[in-house]
């Protein structure tokens, strides 16, 4: 179980980098870029994954932070999630960011995976890219024709797939900030402690006068890529924050589900079955969280 | 082929300076090149943490880990645990003597590494934290009893004393 | 002369052990913690080459054709193996029966995904792989035989077409008047079961470093090997060489549990040494070939099962009809793991009748081979299983109604129906051990309360008989004959008084060097400091077997009190001599020769041992100056089989009882451990950590078993499991830190009076869960009867009329 042949480059720079992924993407070589390697190795070991060249980003220290952008907080692609997990700024900006890193895998995982890997990765299993989706993160992706930002609504494309080109590089993410007394929690179903999750499902919401408002309900784990849940979401925006409401949109976030992925753990009906149980906890944990 | 790449690491206090393979894995560099036989390798994809070691004083996967990405860092691996002048065991290694906290051995320096990086951050784990801190470590032999029994008797060993 | 063992640790010639029965360190682990343990993947030769191998994709598919050379050209390869050179130089395993075993690689078709096809070696692993890539095969597809079912249809196609039948074995034994208890039960209980493929998955994988001396034509083989001399016969009946031209040296071994595999491997390495002119190859098979291709797959398990009771709740008969899908040929010593339960076949019981249909068939899955418990794990479950089936049908606490059951105390030494005699045992006090430590009424207490609150909380009481200290015979009438397996050591005492125990295996966990060394040490009244254990290459060791069976650490402890005893004797007549003393005036008394009639007049062990190497005029005559004794123990007492396979096989018979509480989460399927307890009895402990390690190791591969791993095929026959990411064993989080307790019947018969324990709670934990999911599952009328309850398994179960809901 050893990788094939590769070569490898580790720029200085980001400009440099994303000159070197230019220039090999137009010699038309296959060139991937290895950030925290948590996802990427264990692919070039077993050769599903078998790129040309390996462009490493462990030199673009200027990656590597967490920071206070006028109320936005804003994490360098190469931050570890340890890092991030650790971080008090963190766990006071973006709660649920926070939790959910601390669900990804075990500690010596994050404090080798980067931030950025997780969301570019976009593995379907993933806590990240659901939590992007109901948070409005923002994904700064710096590429040939200079930088750009793109939505996490416009993001995950499917299965590992993002909308990053190949000659891009996600440089930071951004979150816009989350308001105080707003609701969240992150449930999922995994075998094993530490294992990618069966199924998963995150909540935000705001209570106002009793009733539930901008609520966001995402699935991770079922589908191909991370999924708003819109048709819960709208069943219980404007409702009591109670919990027949909950059991209502967790009945309907099952009941609507195209078609979930189906694996040696999980059939399809167990999966939906899932979403139904987890949005329910969600939606119930979120409610009952002291804030 | 491939550019080899020139690799300069520090381990264990010593430094090396080899030119590698970019696709080498930094346990198969450590074992192979460097001799450093202690850090195992269980499956190869990032599961058993057999092969945990200190990156820069962090824990991480040798196999999920190349070679050159540990260029220019620190690493410590079971090799270093001993006293370099007195070879006494490390604490920890004393603790999973006395606390029976291994059979074949084969995971236990995955799970040492896992300790150290433990007891450094949180000198005085809860059962609950030594069990989220070891959860990303396979052991097959010992159904993880005494193992939790060793963690818990090196930190009480290693906890600093605190003065009267 | 006949020697006696001791059969108590008080008969050895001390006045107080210091180290048997104390939970003293192991001797094993500084070096062990300190990363310098010569695992094979750290031992290397000069010159030596890598293997890998490529394998097959196909379940069954005919080769037609096989294109090595650009493999051959590649950067740093030496040598390509193919099956063309395999069919010309060896001969198929002969762990199989006769016709059902595999060569080393594919000749002529491949019969399992995982297959090795080719194999090639190059001066890096890295290479070798790369190189695999260039190697061309045509394969032409076969309709595979994807199950035990379909293996035995008619018109089935064929894993092995010369033998015209995908069944390799079909037998019935019966034991007793098994028609007759079935005809006058009051209520018989049936069931059909279904155990899912399982596996050791030991943390280090099977590897090897093999140097073929085309030179004088020889063999030496380095690796993680269980059982070095039954590999050396076997590398030499595969490889067609002269028994004493194979060398197998043991390293210490990452765990193995039985599912080490191993002789592929070495053959294949062995073979592209001999390719490649003599340079040693070293083959370390990877995690994803280990849970392909390797020793791993064990217990692929379709069972109909019944017992016959009367209205007090006497079980009066077991009848079992197995059939076991063996994977594709019977590499693994298969038919011997289906036999294994002959050894306690009903278990803790006085069951009357018995019996016992076997099928075992080929599939285009695995090959399967050992696991821990071998045979009886999957064989207690059902048992267990139909046990409570039957408390529940009548009313009757499953406890109570074990207790009924029980052999009694005084009935030892028992002879179940299956022919096995238990030497001893008191199942009623570890019973009641047990549930007064977990407050069993509190807990059915607190289950009667949660079950009005609408939870799902589960509890088994299960206890099972582990079978200790193999023997061949056990195996001899599924194609292994013979009786006695010989473990021997040679005890040697130096000029400083310093003992070396030279053995035939190496370190896996268990621990037997400590166990040795406690033994010896206080044999002599030495510092255990002063006592060495060495392993010996296959070739010059005493006859040994080495791990397996639950007999290690009861078999070497025999061998090395013989050996001492033997010492004893010889030093004795030295130090009469010497000093002058009548014969037999002199005693050993902790680690000094004394006259018996003047006990101030001694010597120590060092001044004996230094007189014989150095003063040969001192001696006495026929004595030669070597204090040194080898002993080959074996358990004694054993006999032949008659036709329905009954005999003295396992000398000891150790049990246990565990308790779990279990809940299952009625909305996702999962099944919660809540608190485990387990009292057993495995006679003397010689070292008590080691046996709580052992025991609780056996839960943690338990629960494994009950609850998350499992090898999974689909239809076509395709494995779904290759890496660690499905195949699920439990981390720190899964498995339950368990109370426990025990409880000490010596074995009348075995050297000190210790039972094997080796295998410990596996063959009790899956039941133990299985019987608690049971037990909460019991207010909805449903009951699993299938291994792993995945939540998802248990979610279709308490889902499929809306039960739950
Ligand atoms: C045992 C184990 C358990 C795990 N459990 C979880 C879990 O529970 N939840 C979870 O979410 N993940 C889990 N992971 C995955 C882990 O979180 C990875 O760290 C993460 O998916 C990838 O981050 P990385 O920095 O390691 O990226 P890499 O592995 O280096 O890269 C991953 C992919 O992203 C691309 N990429 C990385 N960075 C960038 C960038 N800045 N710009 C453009 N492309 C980039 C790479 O080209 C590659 O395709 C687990 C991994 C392991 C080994
Ligand atoms: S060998 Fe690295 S995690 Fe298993
Ligand atoms: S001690 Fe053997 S795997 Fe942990």
């Amino acid at each position: 179980m050893k990788p094939a042949p590769f070569d490898y480059h580790a720029p200085a720079t980001i400009d440099e980098a994303v000159a070197l992924l230019a220039r090999l993407d137009g010699e038309g070589r296959d060139a991937k870029i290895l950030a925290g390697g948590q996802s990427l190795m264990p692919m070039l070991a077993l050769r599903v994954a078998r790129p040309e060249i390996l462009v490493d980003l462990r030199r673009l220290g200027t990656l590597d932070y967490i920071r206070d952008e006028a109320g936005t907080l804003a994490i360098g692609a190469m931050t570890s999630k340890q890092a991030a997990a650790d971080s008090a700024l963190v766990r006071r900006a973006q709660p649920l960011f926070q939790a959910a890193t601390e669900l990804v895998g075990h500690r010596q995982i994050r404090n080798r995976g980067s931030v950025g890997g997780s969301f570019a990765h976009a593995d379907p299993a993933s806590e990240y890219p659901a939590v992007a989706l109901v948070l409005d993160t923002g994904f700064e992706a710096a590429g040939p024709d200079g930088s750009r930002t793109i939505a996490a609504a416009d993001f995950f494309i499917t299965y590992m797939t993002t909308a990053l080109e190949p000659t891009e590089i996600l440089t930071a993410v951004r979150f816009a900030p989350f308001p105080a007394g707003r609701r969240w929690a992150i449930e999922e179903f995994a075998r094993r402690n530490g294992d990618l999750a069966l199924a998963g499902v995150t909540v935000t919401f705001d209570v106002d006068a009793g009733l539930c408002r901008n609520v966001r309900i995402a699935a991770f784990g079922v589908q191909a890529t991370a999924l708003r849940l819109t048709a819960a979401e709208a069943l219980l925006e404007g409702r009591p924050a109670q919990a027949a409401q909950f059991d209502a949109a967790s009945k309907e976030a099952a009941a609507a589900l195209d078609d979930p992925m189906s694996c040696i753990h999980a059939s399809s009906a167990y999966r939906r079955h899932l979403v139904g149980v987890l949005t329910a906890r969600a939606l119930g944990q979120a409610a009952a969280r002291p804030h | 082929m491939p550019n080899k790449q020139r690799v300069e690491v520090r381990v264990n206090g010593t430094r090396y300076v080899r030119e590698v393979e970019p696709r080498l894995t930094l346990a198969d560099f450590l074992r192979h090149e460097l001799n450093l036989g202690g850090t195992h390798v269980g499956c190869e994809h990032g599961i058993c943490g057999a092969c945990t070691v200190l990156v820069d004083e962090r824990s991480a996967r040798a196999c999920l880990t190349l070679a050159v990405q540990a260029d220019g860092c620190g690493i410590t691996t079971v090799e270093g645990l001993r006293d370099p002048s007195s070879g006494a065991l490390h604490p920890i290694q004393q603790a999973f003597v006395d606390g029976h906290g291994l059979q074949c051995g084969f995971c236990t320096p995955g799970f040492m590494m896992t300790t150290l990086e433990l007891l450094r951050c949180t000198p005085d784990p809860s059962e609950e934290q030594i069990k989220e801190a070891l959860g990303g470590n396979l052991c097959r032999c010992t159904g993880y009893q005494s193992i939790l029994d060793s963690v818990k008797l090196a930190a009480q060993r290693m906890k600093p004393s605190t003065p009267a | 002369m006949a020697i006696e063992i001791p059969t108590l640790p008080e008969q050895m010639p001390n006045d107080a052990s210091r180290y048997v029965g104390k939970a003293v360190n192991r001797v094993e682990d500084p070096a062990l913690v300190s990363g310098t343990v010569e695992f094979i993947d750290n031992f290397s030769l000069p010159g030596m080459l890598h293997c890998a191998i490529l394998r097959s994709p196909h379940p069954h598919a005919r080769i037609l054709s096989v294109k090595v050379d650009a493999a051959l050209a590649a950067e740093g390869v030496a040598a390509v193996l193919t099956g063309e050179d395999v069919g010309r130089w060896c001969n198929p395993c002969f762990t199989a029966p006769e016709g059902w075993g595999n060569y080393c690689l594919a000749v002529g078709k491949v019969r399992f995904v995982g297959e090795p096809v080719v194999a090639v070696a190059a001066s890096s692993r890295y290479l070798a792989e790369d190189a695999l890539e260039l190697v061309d095969i045509e394969y032409e597809l076969l309709p595979p035989v994807a199950d035990a079912g379909q293996a035995m249809a008619s018109g089935a196609p064929l894993v092995f077409e010369e033998r015209g039948t995908n069944v390799m074995l079909d037998r019935t034994y019966t034991w007793g008047e098994l028609e007759r208890v079935f005809a006058e039960a009051d209520r018989v209980v049936s069931r059909r079961f279904r155990w899912n493929r399982v596996g050791a998955n030991p943390t280090e994988t099977f590897g090897c470093v093999c140097r073929w001396d085309l030179a004088d034509n020889s063999l030496v083989c380095h690796g993680a090997y269980q059982t070095p001399r039954f590999m050396a016969i076997g590398r030499a009946a595969s490889l067609n060489l002269p028994v004493n031209r194979v060398r197998i040296v043991t390293h210490p071994q990452g765990g193995g549990f039985g599912g080490k595999g191993g002789p592929r491997g070495t053959d294949i390495a062995a073979l592209l040494s001999r390719k490649s002119g003599g340079r040693p190859v070293k083959y370390i098979e990877d995690r994803m070939e280990y849970l392909l291709a390797g020793g791993g797959q064990s217990w692929d398990r379709h069972y109909d099962a019944a017992l016959a009771v009367k209205a007090d709740g006497t079980v009066t008969g077991f009848r079992v009809r197995l059939v076991d899908d063996q994977g594709a040929g019977a590499e693994g010593y298969g038919t011997i793991s289906a036999a294994k339960p002959l050894a306690a076949f009903t278990g803790n019981y006085r069951i009357e009748a018995a019996g016992y249909e076997l099928t075992l068939v080929a599939t285009n899955r695995a090959p399967t081979y050992p696991y821990r418990g071998y045979g009886p794990p999957p064989h207690n479950l059902v048992l267990e299983s139909l046990m409570d089936c039957t408390a529940r049908e009548m009313g009757i606490d499953p406890a109570e109604l074990r207790r009924r059951n029980y052999i009694r105390p005084e009935q030892f030494p028992y002879t179940v129906p299956s022919g096995n005699e238990y030497d001893s045992g008191d199942y009623h006090a570890v019973l009641d051990r047990v549930l007064q430590m977990a407050d069993y009424d509190a807990l059915r207490a607190f289950q009667a309360e949660a079950r009005a609150a609408g939870r799902l909380v589960g509890i088994g009481v299960v206890n099972t008989v582990e079978p200790g200290v193999f023997d061949w015979n056990a195996y001899a009438t599924v194609g292994v004959p013979g009786v006695g397996v010989p473990e021997g050591v040679k005890v040697a005492v130096d000029l400083f008084g310093g003992v070396t125990v030279a053995v035939g295996f190496s370190l896996q966990g268990q621990g037997q060097f400590t166990v040795a060394s406690q033994v010896a040490a206080d044999y002599f009244g030495i510092d255990i400091a002063q006592v060495r254990v060495a392993t010996t290459p296959s070739d010059v060791a005493v006859p040994h077997f080495g791990q397996g069976g639950s007999r290690l650490g009861v078999a070497v402890t025999g061998a090395i009190l013989g050996a001492c005893e033997k010492l004893r004797a010889m030093f004795c007549t030295v130090a009469a001599h010497v000093m002058q003393a009548p014969e037999g005036g002199v005693e050993l008394r902790n680690g000094c020769l004394r006259r018996i009639d003047a006990p101030e007049h001694s010597m120590s062990l060092a001044e004996i041992a230094g007189l014989m190497l150095s003063r040969s005029d001192l001696l006495p005559p026929g004595i030669e100056p070597c204090p040194e004794a080898t002993y080959v123990w074996t358990a004694p007492n054993r006999n032949a089989p008659d036709d329905q396979g009954r005999c003295r096989s396992y000398l000891t018979a150790a049990n246990a009882t565990h308790v779990a509480v279990i809940e299952i989460d009625r909305d996702t399927g999962r099944s919660a451990i809540l608190d485990y307890f387990i009292v057993d009895d495995c006679g003397t402990r010689l070292n008590p950590a080691n046996v709580e390690g052992q025991l609780q190791g056996g839960v943690a591969q338990g629960v494994g078993a009950a609850l998350y791993e499992e090898y999974v095929y689909d239809a076509d026959c395709q494995p779904l499991v290759s890496t660690f990411v499905d195949y699920l064993m439990p981390t720190i989080h899964e498995v339950p830190m368990t109370k426990k307790d025990h409880i000490v019947t010596p074995s009348p018969v075995s050297p000190l009076g210790a039972k094997g324990c080796g295998e410990g709670a596996i063959h009790t934990t899956p039941a133990t869960i299985l019987c608690a999911i049971n037990d909460a599952l019991a207010p909805l009328g449903k009951e699993l009867l299938e291994t792993p309850a995945s939540p998802h398994r248990v979610w279709k179960l308490l889902h499929e009329d809306g039960a739950a809901a």
